[in-house]
């Protein structure tokens, strides 16, 4: 049967073009999706500056228990947005270990060699040196507080020698220090380069006192570095830390290792989800289509010799060997488009230089296999249907058309359209993150009911649209009618292709415009001051200090971004929060505060957005249990509750609050409000000349820097959607090229029987736009419902906001699929002679 | 009480074919027929008159609303969908009016179908008398496309020589062909009933194929109206006139 499966792929291989298309570029999409969960799960940092070290104690992130479940505690894990720490106590603890040699408390501190400025590297004091170790390769380690020493990275980008003097920009200010030596560690590069301080002066110059980033553990000679490393596990039990061993020292020693790990796991995974979920879709109608076209052969098969069960495995046999093929193309594809994403997420800073992609050894085959089963299932239903394929129907003149559909498969549309419009209401009466979820179940649940009740919409489109194609085409119109009723089942894998691109694609892809423009506005709204200081490298309280005490400033408020882990419902979430100076911050800031009062904010207490608040279950004046972004837990007291959340952070601390638990300790700007009329600029432009790397600018400048920050991280998510609407586009497309096609003889008969070329033409236009329509108005009318049910929780607007490129890529996109799969085939079907055409067969 | 005798190859016993629908159509009215070994009988009669359903049910390639059909001794009823097939490409063979083979094929490939499905090595010497009989010889490797209409009905036709099966059922198996190229089909067939003792049940509205045959068999209404043992073309041709004025053609293609 395997070679009969052969000779039928070879003979019809246009007709089976539109499955191995759909099944390459489906391995291709789920090779990159599991290419990046394999590399992310695998990827552990690179560890240079601990590789000596047997155990490194770290706390990277946070576990958060969640509610019990069948008896089991589930919890869940976040990685911690701010580095965390450690107690530096902890080190004289672990030290007195039995087997332990030393115990290193580890600083990294964020810095910038002026020499080096685009080489990112982080200070340290230089007793952690010890644990790569790092040997000095000339010149002295720094002694003096005055010395540094840098490694070979930045002594070579930056040409500093020892005796070279090195302006360090650390803490917001910029110090000179003399470079006693340059040191290397063997090993390959991690993720920064390293530069020493003396113990002492990197102590005073860690915002977070009595905490340190790391504990470094150094092994006795000969000691067992495993059991050290389990003796260190049980000391460390209870304190929150976690004790890195062997390859994951990496995580502990670049804290972006394990965010980046966990974002290229997660959107890995979770558009692999959607995209098996769509692949499935597609692969099972291409499928059913191939076997749709060939009744004929099939029945033939069954008249002459086949049992149902060989025409069944004949099916499964192409199927297979299709989805072999489509493996051979499609990963070693899926390989080059992963490398081509990963250097743009490197390129775009998610993710750090030393993520190296894995050759894919369990994601590769997992992909095919994965692959295989879904064309191998879409084949066997598929070959079940054929199986009740008469073996008369090869002796009649044409292949009779299947009936539109089971009862159950009405029915389960029915029941989900009926879910999906209940969602509507249940959306509209929740907010935030909530009102997302329910979306997103809602958008999902649409697109289904509209796959299942695909035929019967093809049906009733058809004949609702009969007068209207008559009026406007005539003829063509009365013709084109009869046609879309005939195909009604034939074309729903492109009405569900369609369905799917606009109404899923354009919900997702507009909500991304829709909360950036959110965010800009209620960012711009929101600023009252008319400037903004803003330090790269961290501004310390001094400088809103200063900015006050300028003549003409009314207000100036020092803003730090950060995040915080808030809970939810069953677990954790990290939400973008800002710490501010309280005093003041109303005249720079309007946070539209609703209840309470910002000026409240103290030390004590925290401000919250309304849907923050809502999610969380926060109330006025209660209390607010959080952890800040070092994983450290506070409870605070909500003293106001506002609404411009998106602009703003979804929670606004003091910065008296944030002390110590963020990686600079220093603002990342203050706002200036100064008095109407007040000539500041050149006290302002003064007071950016006394801080490093820190330049005042207008705030309407600053808020479009903000947009910019969202518009990258927004690129990961489009270049996903993008993928996932042009891989169903595909479909649709193929579905329309193979119909197109495989009508030559019925045209030529219209063309025998007196229907002009032009009428013949204009019937294909009237069904083209009849088809395309409907989808199109389906797609957009889901689309329309999604998307305005989310804006107006998350921003309010029951309107939401659609670029007018957004609405030419729609509608010109659909145009330029009907021509280029419909009307440029047909084109060509109608250039043989229609007495040629006649004597072929289909 | 059974009526099967030992030298029938096919006999349907009150076989009645309803087409459920919102007008019920009867195709088959209890029909009852035997078809001897080593005879050929044109199945003759207007659209609509059942002559058809009654080959499909006769093949096993529909089943009947009710009574029995035999190939052999065997009894179709009682048989499975997979037993059926079995049946039909081991001791049936089949030349349809067109559309009669597989287009990814070659014509040895479809020659050698059937054997192919069932797992079994034909027999060569066989196949190419077969082939030579029917004047494919030079054109083995060649696919239907390449053929003219009566080179393809002559390859259905060595399709259904290569298996030697008992009966041959043929609908319209001249059908789409010239005067000339029909005759060379026919002469065929009925070579395979003289030479090797098959049997051959042919539909055909021709009365010059008819005439080929051994005995014809009139349809209309689902019935047999005339059985006619050796008829000329002549009275062929008289007798269906008669039907023609009889009744109108029907709607229904049988």
């Amino acid at each position: 049967m395997l070679g009969l499966a052969v000779q039928m792929l070879r003979f019809r291989k246009g007709g089976f073009a539109a499955t191995f298309i759909a099944l390459a570029a489906g391995v291709m999409v789920l090779t990159v999706c599991g290419l990046l969960v394999e590399s992310g799960l695998r990827y552990q940092g690179q560890s240079q500056r601990y590789a000596e070290a047997a155990a490194v104690v770290a706390q990277r992130d946070l576990t958060i228990a969640g509610p019990k479940m069948f008896g089991e505690q589930e919890s869940t894990t976040l990685v911690l947005p701010e580095p965390g720490t450690v107690p530096a106590a902890l080190v004289q603890r672990i030290a007195a270990l039995p087997g332990v040699a030393g115990a290193v408390g580890d600083r990294s501190l964020p810095v910038v060699a002026m020499a080096a400025a685009n080489t990112p590297a982080t200070g340290h004091g230089w007793g952690s040196a010890a644990l790569a170790p790092y040997r000095v390769v000339s010149g002295a380690p720094p002694r003096a507080d005055g010395e540094i020493a840098v490694d070979g990275r930045l002594a070579a980008a930056g040409r500093l020698r020892p005796g070279a003097t090195a302006e360090i920009l650390v803490g917001g200010t910029a110090q000179r220090f003399r470079v006693s030596g340059v040191v290397e560690a063997p090993g390959p590069h991690g993720g920064k380069a390293a530069l020493f301080f003396t113990d002492t002066r990197a102590a005073l110059l860690d915002p977070r006192p009595g905490r340190v980033d790391a504990i470094g553990v150094l092994a006795e000679p000969g000691a067992d570095r495993s059991e050290v490393a389990a003796s260190v596990r049980r000391a460390v039990t209870g304190t929150g830390a976690k004790t890195y061993t062997g390859d994951e020292l990496g995580l502990a020693e670049d804290p972006a290792a394990t965010a980046a790990r966990e974002l290229v796991t997660q959107a890995g995974g979770a558009f692999g989800g959607y995209a098996a979920l769509i692949i499935g879709f597609v692969v099972a109608a291409t499928v059913g289509l191939s076997v749709r076209y060939r009744r004929r052969d099939l029945a033939l098969l069954r008249a002459i010799a086949a049992t149902p069960g060989q025409v069944r495995l004949l099916i499964l046999g192409e199927a297979g060997m299709l989805s072999l093929l489509a493996a051979v193309v499609g990963v070693p594809a899926g390989i080059a488009a992963t490398a081509w994403i990963r250097g743009e997420l490197v390129t775009r800073g998610f993710i750090p230089d030393t993520f190296a992609l894995r050759a894919g050894v369990l994601a590769a085959p997992a992909v095919v296999v994965a692959v295989a089963a879904v064309a191998l299932v879409s084949a066997w239903i598929a070959a079940r249907r054929a199986t009740g394929i008469r073996p008369t129907e090869a002796l009649g003149e044409a292949a009779v058309e299947a009936s539109l559909g089971g009862r159950v498969r009405a029915v389960s549309g029915l029941v989900l359209l009926a879910v999906a419009v209940c969602l509507i209401a249940l959306t509209g009466g929740l907010d935030g993150e909530a009102a997302l979820g329910a979306a997103v179940s809602m958008l999902y649940t649409f697109v289904l009911a509209i796959a299942l009740l695909a035929p019967w919409i093809n049906m009733a489109a058809a004949r609702l649209l009969a007068p209207v194609l008559r009026t406007v085409w005539r003829d063509s119109g009365y013709l084109a009618a009869a046609n879309l009723r005939a195909n009604a089942r034939g074309m729903v894998a492109v009405l569900t292709a369609l369905v799917l691109s606009v109404g899923f694609g354009g919900t997702v892809w507009f909500l991304q415009d829709n909360l950036e423009r959110e965010t800009v506005d209620q960012s711009r709204a929101g600023i009252l001051a008319q400037h903004a200081l803003v330090g790269a490298a961290g501004l310390p309280a001094s400088a809103a200090d200063e900015a006050r005490r300028i003549p003409g400033v009314v207000a100036a408020t020092g803003v730090r971004r950060t995040s915080v882990i808030v809970p939810m419902a069953f677990e954790g979430m990290a939400v973008v929060a800002q710490g501010i100076d309280p005093r003041g911050a109303e005249q720079t800031m309007d946070l539209r505060v609703l209840s309470g009062r910002l000026a409240d904010l103290d030390g004590t207490s925290i401000a919250v957005s309304e849907s923050r608040a809502q999610s969380s279950g926060w109330k006025l004046g209660e209390n607010a249990r959080l952890w800040l972004g070092d994983g450290t837990p506070v409870t605070l007291r909500v003293v106001a509750i506002y609404d411009r959340g998106l602009g703003f952070g979804d929670v606004t601390l003091s910065n008296e609050t944030l002390a110590g638990h963020t990686a600079t300790g220093r603002d990342d700007h203050v706002l200036i409000r100064t008095a109407p009329g007040a000539d500041t600029t050149a006290a302002l432009t003064s007071l950016a000349g006394r801080y490093p790397a820190s330049a005042v600018t207008g705030t309407d400048r600053f808020t479009g820097e903000l947009a910019r920050d969202l518009a990258i991280s927004a690129w990961l998510n489009k270049l996903l959607i993008a993928v996932l609407v042009g891989y169903a586009v595909l479909a649709a497309a193929n579905t329309l090229v193979m119909a197109a096609l495989s009508r030559r003889r019925e045209l030529s008969l219209l063309r025998l029987v007196g229907v002009t070329r032009g009428q013949v033409r204009r019937m294909v236009y009237a069904e083209q736009s009849a088809l395309l329509g409907v989808a199109l108005s389906i797609g957009v009318a889901i689309a329309a419902v999604t998307l305005s049910s989310i804006v107006n929780a998350v921003a309010g607007r029951p309107i939401p906001y659609v670029p007018a490129a957004g609405w030419i890529i729609i509608v010109g996109g659909t145009a330029a699929l009907a021509l280029a799969a419909t009307i440029l085939p047909i084109g060509r079907v109608l250039r043989t002679r229609p007495v040629e055409g006649i004597g072929i067969r289909e | 009480m059974s009526m099967y005798q030992a030298d029938d190859a096919v006999s349907v016993e009150r076989v009645s074919k309803t087409y459920e629908g919102d007008q019920p159509v009867v195709a088959l009215a209890e029909v009852d027929a035997r078809f001897r070994r080593g005879t050929m009988t044109a199945v003759m009669g207007p659209s609509g008159s059942g002559k058809s359903t009654l080959l499909h049910c006769a093949a096993g390639l529909d089943r009947p609303t009710s009574g029995r059909v035999r190939i052999g001794a065997t009894d179709l009823s009682s048989l499975s969908e997979k037993q059926l097939t079995r049946l039909r490409r081991d001791r049936v063979g089949f030349v349809f009016q067109a559309f009669n083979l597989v287009g990814a094929l070659t014509v040895e490939q479809n020659i050698m179908l059937p054997s192919r499905l069932s797992g079994r090595r034909p027999d060569r010497a066989w196949v190419t008398e077969v082939v030579e009989r029917v004047g494919l010889g030079g054109r083995l490797r060649h696919r239907p496309s390449e053929l003219s209409g009566g080179q393809q009905q002559r390859v259905a036709i060595a399709r259904a020589l290569v298996t030697r099966p008992e009966v041959i059922f043929c609908d319209e198996p001249t059908g789409a062909l010239d005067t000339q190229t029909a005759a060379e089909v026919l002469a065929l067939l009925r070579s395979a009933v003289d030479q090797t003792g098959q049997t051959v049940i042919m539909v055909t509205h021709d009365p010059v194929a008819a005439s080929y045959a051994d005995r014809v068999v009139v349809f209309a209404d689902g019935r047999i109206v005339q059985d006619m043992p050796q008829p000329g073309v002549q009275r062929i041709a008289e007798q269906l006139a008669l039907l023609g004025r009889r009744q109108p053609v029907a709607a229904r293609e049988g």
